[in-house]
């Protein structure tokens, strides 16, 4: 018995007592997370550091992408604070989200406005580049990853067209204006030389260039300021026909219309 | 104040009328576009007829052929044929006169126009037409296969041409150009 008195008083009730009251505050804690429940203090410092994340926001300073600020704001929404200050913080987040998000929308509206235009220009190849130039060229607008259909439409005619080039290894390549000056000049020199089935030939190869064989035709015989005099309006495969048959090509090329294909829907001729 | 108001009248009548003038007068660039244009309508043509006179040419062409060049002439018009035995000249409608010159019972034909010209300048009417006078000159040559050359002459010929500015609208934008027709073809003489 006494052996037992003695056992119970060399034990170090200071060591115990420390470490009962550790697995007391740990389970404390514990049991204060599991029921999501805030001590007044916490919810005041989350409150803070709420309004601390919504301030560059707000200024515009925030280095997070829009898409980040947008999701630190939902979080900071969905906790529910209840705060009057901080909803008006949230609300003027929101209101400049919004904002930052329509000149982002408007933004990519331009540059899919110039992507677009460079790829028109890039179908007609009008400064005569090569398909590795193009290419680099396509390869620049792609980079953008600007997501529009209209584009990736675009996009994959100056593929082909370049692929074509690539087969080809030449007529493609040659701006649009210049391959109708030398058809023009190829079908009257094979009327001239008597060679009419050539001239055919020509011809109906010219009128691939074209949406229909009614494409419009005009032909300015004088230009007196903004009020050109044109000549009777035509269309193309009778102007063709017109080369052939007169053996000349007194006309050059004025203007070039093309549709959403690439297709030549209007031509406008100027007499030389 | 008679006076005053009849001189009034006159400064007024002056003034319309040169308004009046000065909308009818084209600058001398248009006018010369004009010009070429309508030469260049006659020059059309007798490429025209020199396909359809020839025999080489596939009927489908001369049909194409005949219709661009019907299209040319205004309704009605007429076409003078002469030839160096006859002295009557006769007039055929321009699409007989295609057809009849198509089918000339000969193995070859040449045709041929030069000295394209105006003889009358082309002179505003009251309605806004411009109307002139171009001459050409014809060589004619038929040929038979055993034979060689069998019948030639040329013709000196007066075509009218009458210039008219209109409008139309195409896709929704209005364009003015000038309408070139031709009128009668009429023989003037005819040599060897």
């Amino acid at each position: 018995m006494s052996e037992i008195a003695r056992k119970i008083k060399s034990i170090r009730w200071q060591h115990v007592m420390f470490t009962l009251l550790m697995v007391l505050m740990v389970a404390g804690a514990d049991s204060c997370k599991s029921t999501g429940k805030l001590s007044k203090k916490e919810r005041k410092a989350q409150i803070e550091n709420a309004k601390k994340e919504l301030q560059p926001i707000i200024n515009g300073t925030s280095t997070l992408s829009l898409d980040e600020q947008q999701r630190v704001l939902n979080g900071i929404i969905d906790k529910n604070y209840n705060d009057p200050i901080l909803n008006s913080l949230i609300i003027e987040a929101q209101q400049k989200l919004k904002a930052a998000f329509a000149d982002q929308q408007k933004i990519k509206a331009q540059k899919v406005d110039v992507a677009r235009a460079a790829l028109y220009d890039m179908l007609l190849n009008k400064d005569n580049k090569s398909a590795d130039e193009l290419e680099k060229e396509l390869n620049a607008i792609k980079s953008q990853n600007l997501k529009d259909s209209d584009l990736d439409e675009l996009i994959s005619k100056v593929e082909q067209k370049i692929r074509d080039m690539r087969s080809s290894g030449g007529t493609a390549n040659i701006p649009v204006k210049n391959q109708l000056m030398n058809a023009f000049s190829s079908i009257a020199n094979a009327a001239k030389s008597g060679n009419l089935s050539q001239a055919d030939n020509i011809i109906q190869k010219t009128l691939q260039l074209f949406s229909s064989d009614d494409a419009l035709v005009l032909i300015i015989i004088s230009r007196n300021g903004n009020d050109p005099d044109y000549d009777k309006p035509t269309n193309i495969k009778r102007y063709l026909n017109l080369l052939k048959d007169t053996k000349a090509s007194k006309n050059d090329i004025d203007a070039i219309m093309t549709d959403a294909n690439g297709k030549i829907k209007e031509l406008d001729l100027i007499k030389m | 104040m008679r006076k005053l108001l009849s001189l009034i009248m006159m400064v007024c009548l002056f003034a319309v009328a040169n308004r009046v003038v000065a909308q009818d007068s084209l600058s001398p660039q248009r006018k010369q576009a004009i010009d070429s244009l309508a030469l260049e309508k006659v020059r059309d043509l007798s490429k025209y007829i020199s396909i359809i006179g020839d025999k080489t040419t596939p009927w489908s062409d001369a049909q194409r052929v005949i219709e661009r060049a019907a299209e040319l002439f205004m309704e009605n018009s007429e076409i003078g044929v002469s030839s160096l035995g006859k002295q009557d000249v006769n007039y055929y409608k321009v699409r007989e006169y295609f057809d009849r010159l198509m089918q000339l019972n000969y193995d070859k034909v040449t045709i041929d126009w030069y000295k394209i010209q105006y003889v009358s300048d082309l002179v505003r009417q009251p309605d806004g037409t411009y109307v002139g006078i171009i001459t050409i000159y014809q060589r004619f040559q038929a040929f038979d296969k055993e034979k060689g050359l069998v019948y030639e002459d040329t013709t000196k010929k007066d075509i009218t041409v009458y210039v008219k500015r209109k409008e139309t609208q195409i896709g929704g934008r209005l364009i003015n150009f000038w309408d070139v027709m031709l009128g009668d073809i009429r023989v003037k003489e005819t040599s060897k």
